[in-house]
């Protein structure tokens, strides 16, 4: 035990020291993406503050952030343009309004819980989202509010590595507050809302009062959130309220699993960094993410980082060597579906587009033109076209198969006693709904 | 009052139209315990492959089978989906199909790209069915709310009056004792999940002809759902019924409602306050339409968490 704590101390202060350093290791765009994923690292961190701890599923999370980001833009105009507080403070108006908004629509929220929650929340973001386009005084119509970010303390505030700099300081404060929280009176709370709120309130507790002030917590940290997306920007617009966002800590946080403090954190960074890299080669991006999360509540209810402990438990189980090979079978069969899901994905969506019906449509000789992909010319109606995606699909179904057989084989030679299944993580959440 | 005869009209079919897809939500509830995000993508679903097939199958032929496909997709949603995560419990059932419910849009956009595209229903029926004052009021509302209504007595006939019916409805109050009686309960499940998709396939095919389709749809419909099945009470369908018929009435009203809170604050004399703090104050209901619904829900979780037909919490 202390062990792994000494190694995940280690780990946080590589990671903090790599992020100090990370402006001179990387281009202006690189950094500008560093930016975003310290940004979604800690909205997915606030998020599951409320549903990964709590127990309390919201999909309405954006709601908050948008007001944070509103909150800032319009502190950061306030005064003629000079700002309400000095630059470095701005998203602490993010703050104030997501714990302020968050105590609010908290208050309706709680008032149930599992699934009607989840509607609810989901409900309160789409009233903001149908209302604030009308309301121009507060969130500027269609085209926004935008404003200046003001040198402070002698720093510019005009270069992305300032603005990353700013950007770590209060991510990593914020994080390294989340994290304390755990360990307060009120952390263990929060797990026992989760757990059984009945018998918090037999213990005494005002069961709503509590949950109450987890979600104005949870929607102050999404506000900061949204604070420094703006202080990035210079700009909000009313598609911050949008559904999509609030997809995104949803997403994330259960892609890089919501038993680990980090493990939200690690998944919006990943997804984030993976959504810059390849925004430029598809447009099917979404589509992955989605086709990943599904594949995750299906097969590895505790994410990305439950997969990682797993992994390193089983290996010290069986030792290194022995658990190569069914990694690298498990790791190849990802691979492999990675890659034929990608095929079809990009050659579905390179058929369907509009230019290529509009080719397919001119071309009189040729009623099936070729598309261009990876390289290579496909056409549409050759059975290799087809080919190629089913035998990488049906070479990963087969590693598949050999590395679970590989593991399970490995882990009863080695535990005669047999290990019972893995246990479920929201279990525990599900039945509190 | 034309315009008042025509908007309640028009409130009433778009209610209906709601009760259509959130019958089957809250079906599926009932019996499940799952709140099923995806069951808006099914009314996406629905209109757009109704759209897809229109063109071999015609309008009319589109209508019909387009509900079947959704129906069969629901179904494979279920078994292959649903039941393989039903023991991790319902936070992550719902978790499951608010994943497919964003695969759904994204393939949406996908295959027929991310616009409106051109579903309209067919010159032949686009004709006034009787007039309203000189207003002239459209055939193919009153054949949506006609379809609505046939659904609502064949599943009301089905549920209460035959034996299938019977088992269904045992099967949501003791789906053990049903089982131990020697019924297949799984497969009433996913039988009820697959009809709950249908009828929203249903709804889709035939009002998104009306309405625009395109990718959003599901959104905005699935957040309205929602409100209807918290208003009205979860599990409950004439709480559904109710819910949906009020807000697609309060919706269609609020459009043609050209007045603000400082019209209102006028008649105690305090219009130039309010116009000067401008904001909420200042704007029309009519403006407001597609929130009202939202506050509505707020209202009634402050006044009856339970919603309007549901049972105390």
């Amino acid at each position: 035990m202390i062990r792994s704590t000494r190694h995940a101390g280690f780990a946080v202060a590589a990671l903090v020291l790599l992020l100090v350093a990370l402006p001179h290791l990387l281009s202006q765009g690189l950094l500008n993406a560093a930016i975003q994923m310290l940004i979604a690292a800690l909205f997915a961190c606030a998020y599951n503050l409320l549903c990964g701890q709590a127990g309390m599923l919201s999909f309405g999370h954006a709601a908050y952030f948008g007001v944070g980001a509103f909150a800032t833009i319009h502190a950061m105009k306030a005064l003629g343009g000079a700002g309400l507080v000095p630059t470095p403070f701005l998203p602490l108006a993010g703050a104030a309004a997501g714990l302020a908004v968050g105590a609010a629509a908290g208050w309706f929220a709680t008032k149930r819980s599992g699934t009607y929650f989840a509607m609810i929340t989901l409900a309160i973001a789409e009233l903001l989202h149908s209302l604030a386009p009308h309301l121009k005084g507060w969130f500027g119509g269609e085209s926004g509010v935008s404003a200046m970010r003001m040198p402070a303390f002698g720093i510019s505030f005009g270069s992305t590595t300032h603005v990353y700099y700013l950007t770590m300081a209060w991510v990593l404060a914020c994080l390294a507050a989340l994290y304390l929280y755990t360990r307060t009176p009120l952390g263990r709370l929060t797990l026992g809302l989760r757990e059984n709120s009945h018998r918090l309130a037999f213990l005494g507790y005002d069961v709503h009062r509590v949950s109450v002030l987890v979600f104005a917590l949870s929607a102050m940290f999404s506000g900061i959130a949204g604070g420094l997306q703006v202080v990035n920007n210079e700009a909000a617009n009313y598609v911050l309220f949008d559904m999509q966002l609030s997809a995104a800590p949803v997403l994330h946080a259960f892609i890089g699993g919501v038993k680990v403090f980090l493990g939200p954190a690690i998944g919006a960074a990943l997804m984030t960094f993976f959504g810059y890299a390849v925004s430029d080669l598809t447009q099917s991006w979404l589509l992955y993410q989605g086709i990943l999360f599904v594949l995750i509540m299906m097969f590895m209810p505790d994410g990305l980082a439950g997969l990682w402990f797993r992994c390193a438990a089983w290996r010290a189980r069986v030792g290194t060597l022995r658990a190569m090979p069914g990694l690298l079978a498990a790791i190849s069969a990802a691979l492999l579906l990675a890659a034929g899901t990608v095929f079809t994905v990009e050659l579905l969506q390179r058929l369907f587009a509009q230019d290529y019906r509009a080719l397919a449509r001119a071309a009189v000789t040729q009623p099936w033109p070729s598309v261009h992909l990876f390289g290579r010319d496909w056409l549409p109606g050759a059975v290799e076209t087809w080919l190629v995606p089913l035998a990488l699909l049906a070479a990963a179904g087969v590693l598949a198969v050999i590395a679970k057989r590989m593991v399970r084989t490995m882990s009863y030679a080695t535990e005669p006693r047999g290990v019972t299944a893995s246990t479920t993580p929201l279990a525990q959440a599900g039945s509190s709904t | 009052m034309d315009t008042f005869v025509v908007s309640l009209l028009n409130g009433a079919v778009y209610g209906l139209l709601l009760f259509m897809v959130s019958a089957g939500l809250t079906l599926i509830f009932g019996m499940m315990g799952v709140l099923n995000f995806a069951h808006a993508s099914f009314y996406m679903l629905g209109a757009y492959f109704a759209y897809a097939l229109e063109g071999t199958l015609g309008f009319w032929g589109a209508l019909v089978a387009s509900p079947f496909l959704v129906m069969g997709f629901g179904v494979a949603v279920e078994r292959y989906f649903l039941r393989r995560v039903h023991h991790h419990g319902h936070a992550h059932e719902l978790l499951l199909t608010f994943g497919l419910a964003f695969i759904c849009a994204e393939l949406i956009k996908l295959f027929f790209g991310n616009y409106p595209v051109n579903y309209r229903i067919p010159q032949a029926i686009d004709f006034a069915a009787f007039t309203v004052g000189s207003v002239g009021y459209p055939a193919y509302r009153v054949f949506m709310g006609g379809v609505a209504l046939a659904m609502f007595g064949l599943m009301y006939l089905l549920l209460a009056r035959t034996r299938v019916g019977i088992v269904v409805r045992s099967a949501i109050y003791k789906p053990r004792m049903v089982e131990a009686l020697g019924h297949n309960v799984p497969v009433v499940f996913m039988g009820v999940f697959g009809v709950g998709a249908g009828l929203a396939g249903l709804a889709g095919a035939v009002a998104g002809a009306f309405y625009t389709t395109n990718p959003n749809m599901a959104l905005e419909l699935g957040a309205m759902v929602f409100v209807v099945v918290v208003v009205g009470g979860l599990g409950s369908l004439e709480g559904a019924m109710l819910a949906s018929l009020l807000i697609g009435v309060v919706t269609s009203l609020a459009v043609s409602i050209d007045l603000s809170l400082a019209d209102l604050l006028a008649h105690v004399g305090a219009r130039d306050w309010a116009e000067a703090v401008g904001g909420l104050f200042t704007l029309k209901v009519s403006s407001l339409a597609a929130t009202l619904p939202f506050a509505l829900m707020l209202l009634v979780l402050l006044v009856r968490p339970g919603g309007l037909l549901g049972e105390k919490p």
